[in-house]
């Protein structure tokens, strides 16, 4: 269990990380950034879309942003998977993130819509492009396997339409056991309100049966006016049947256990993991300068 | 005896053009509010934010709103809040979201956390500036509200004149 185990850099800044308990096999977790792992890609329009995105998503606090690629495999022609536009083509200069004196990190995940297991092949070398991969299965035995086989980061539950299959406690109890997170997302439901019943009734279906446990809520935004601030995302998942501590941890640390996992899965599991390190790329107490605005003026630490 | 308890947030509103913002006023904001916990609650929402619920302060300029709700259901009607969509005012329709930055107890707690934060956009705007003079004028302000946080002056003072800089 090598992902579980989160080091801090700075123990230090203690405003930064609050630490907050929960139950399972990590018994102790850091509240960590605010991630929001679905922005959409929109093919048609040109990349000010995008950037406008992610300045609203700097803007509104989230320290790290995916953006998604969807691909839908059908039988009829053979498509190429989408590649993955280097975030430095489209922004020259990231927006910095509101709290924080640091640039907002941008993530490329790459979601493949299932209707047919011959759509996710194991070893496609398209798949190592990106930082995050998900499965949106559309049958149940697609679920039962991209819970227990399926060397994913996220399976995506369906909140544009009807259950079309129960979730069984068999294989979500497998899929919370090896870190795979379930996926739920809100834009649809600002968007129209049979979408929104959809997406309530899935959403509530999934968390009673997995009580709770490594939930992600994300945007899936297209137009900027769909993103949420990151507090209000958290008291909207109360909706979905989460608890409080649960709702917070959907947006901040299960996100964060998702990008541990993806970096796990790149780097032939775990075993030998190598990071970056240049000096300009950590500043020495990179949190503490420009803490989030409190109500009272926090004393500088004196060290 | 007892008092009775609220909570107050601290919202946002997010409009792709910030000439739409002048055109809000409380009354519109309260409408969009309510109508929106009709939509999603239903008839028990709409009840339970009938009694104590009020726009206590809305800065057109800034897009900054009070909202005070009852503390016993203050989640269910701040769940409400993300799906508003639009805003229908004079007659216009300003599509908009809320984004909620803090929750206090009392105004006043709301309105420090506003002046810290109206300070901190100060400073991230400052390095966006093109010309000289806006940069002059934004030192300024930040100068004024700097000098401003030492005396213990009214905050609804202070917090106004902050936001008309920011303008």
């Amino acid at each position: 269990m090598l992902m579980f185990t989160f080091v801090t850099k700075n123990s230090s800044s203690r405003h930064a990380s609050r630490l907050l308990t929960c139950g399972g096999p990590c018994t102790v977790s850091i509240m960590s950034v605010f991630m929001d792992l679905n922005l959409i890609q929109n093919q048609t329009e040109d990349r000010s879309g995008l950037k406008s995105l992610i300045e609203t998503a700097a803007h509104l606090g989230f320290s790290t942003v995916a953006v998604n690629y969807v691909f839908e495999p059908t039988t009829k022609k053979k498509q190429n998977i989408p590649s993955p536009t280097p975030i430095n083509e489209l922004i020259d200069q990231l927006p910095i993130v509101q709290g924080r004196s640091r640039p907002i990190r941008v993530l490329n995940r790459l979601t493949i819509v299932m209707s047919d297991s011959s759509h996710y092949r194991p070893t496609a070398a398209e798949y190592r492009r990106f930082d995050l991969l998900a499965v949106y299965p559309t049958t149940e035995k697609l679920f039962h396997a991209a819970c227990m086989t399926y060397d994913v980061d996220i399976i995506c539950i369906s909140v544009t339409e009807k259950l079309p299959f129960f979730f069984k406690r068999a294989p979500v109890n497998g899929a919370i056991e090896r870190g795979v997170a379930f996926e739920v997302s809100y834009s649809a439901a600002i968007r129209d309100a049979t979408m929104r019943r959809y997406t309530i009734a899935n959403a509530i279906a999934l968390v009673d049966t997995c009580k709770g446990k490594n939930v992600i809520v994300s945007s899936a935004a297209e137009k900027r006016l769909e993103l949420r601030g990151p507090h209000d995302a958290a008291n909207l998942s109360l909706l979905f049947g989460l608890s409080d501590a649960d709702a917070k941890e959907a947006v901040s640390s299960t996100c964060r256990s998702v990008v541990l996992h993806a970096e796990r899965r790149k780097s032939a599991g775990g075993i030998i993991h190598t990071t970056k390190t240049s000096p300009e790329e950590t500043p020495p107490t990179p949190d503490d300068r420009d803490a989030p605005a409190a109500k009272r003026a926090k004393p500088l630490e004196t060290e | 005896m007892v008092r009775i308890k609220s909570r107050h947030l601290l919202c946002e509103i997010n409009v792709t053009d910030r000439n739409c913002l002048l055109l809000l006023d409380d009354r519109a904001v309260l409408a969009a509010v309510k109508d929106t916990v009709l939509r999603m609650h239903g008839d028990y929402g709409a009840a339970r934010c009938s009694i104590g619920f009020s726009v206590k302060y809305l800065n057109a300029h800034t897009g900054i709103v009070f909202l005070r709700f009852p503390k016993n259901c203050y989640k269910l009607l701040w769940s409400a809040l993300p799906f508003i969509t639009s805003i229908e005012s004079r007659g216009h329709k300003i599509s908009c979201f809320f984004n909620c930055l803090h929750v206090g107890g009392t105004i006043r707690t709301c309105q420090k956390f506003l002046i810290r934060y109206n300070t901190q956009q100060l400073h991230r705007m400052l390095p966006k500036c093109k010309n000289e003079e806006e940069k002059q004028e934004i030192r300024q302000a930040i100068l004024n509200c700097s000098l401003l946080r030492g005396k213990k002056e009214a905050f609804e003072e202070a917090s106004e004149s902050e936001e008309d800089e920011e303008e």
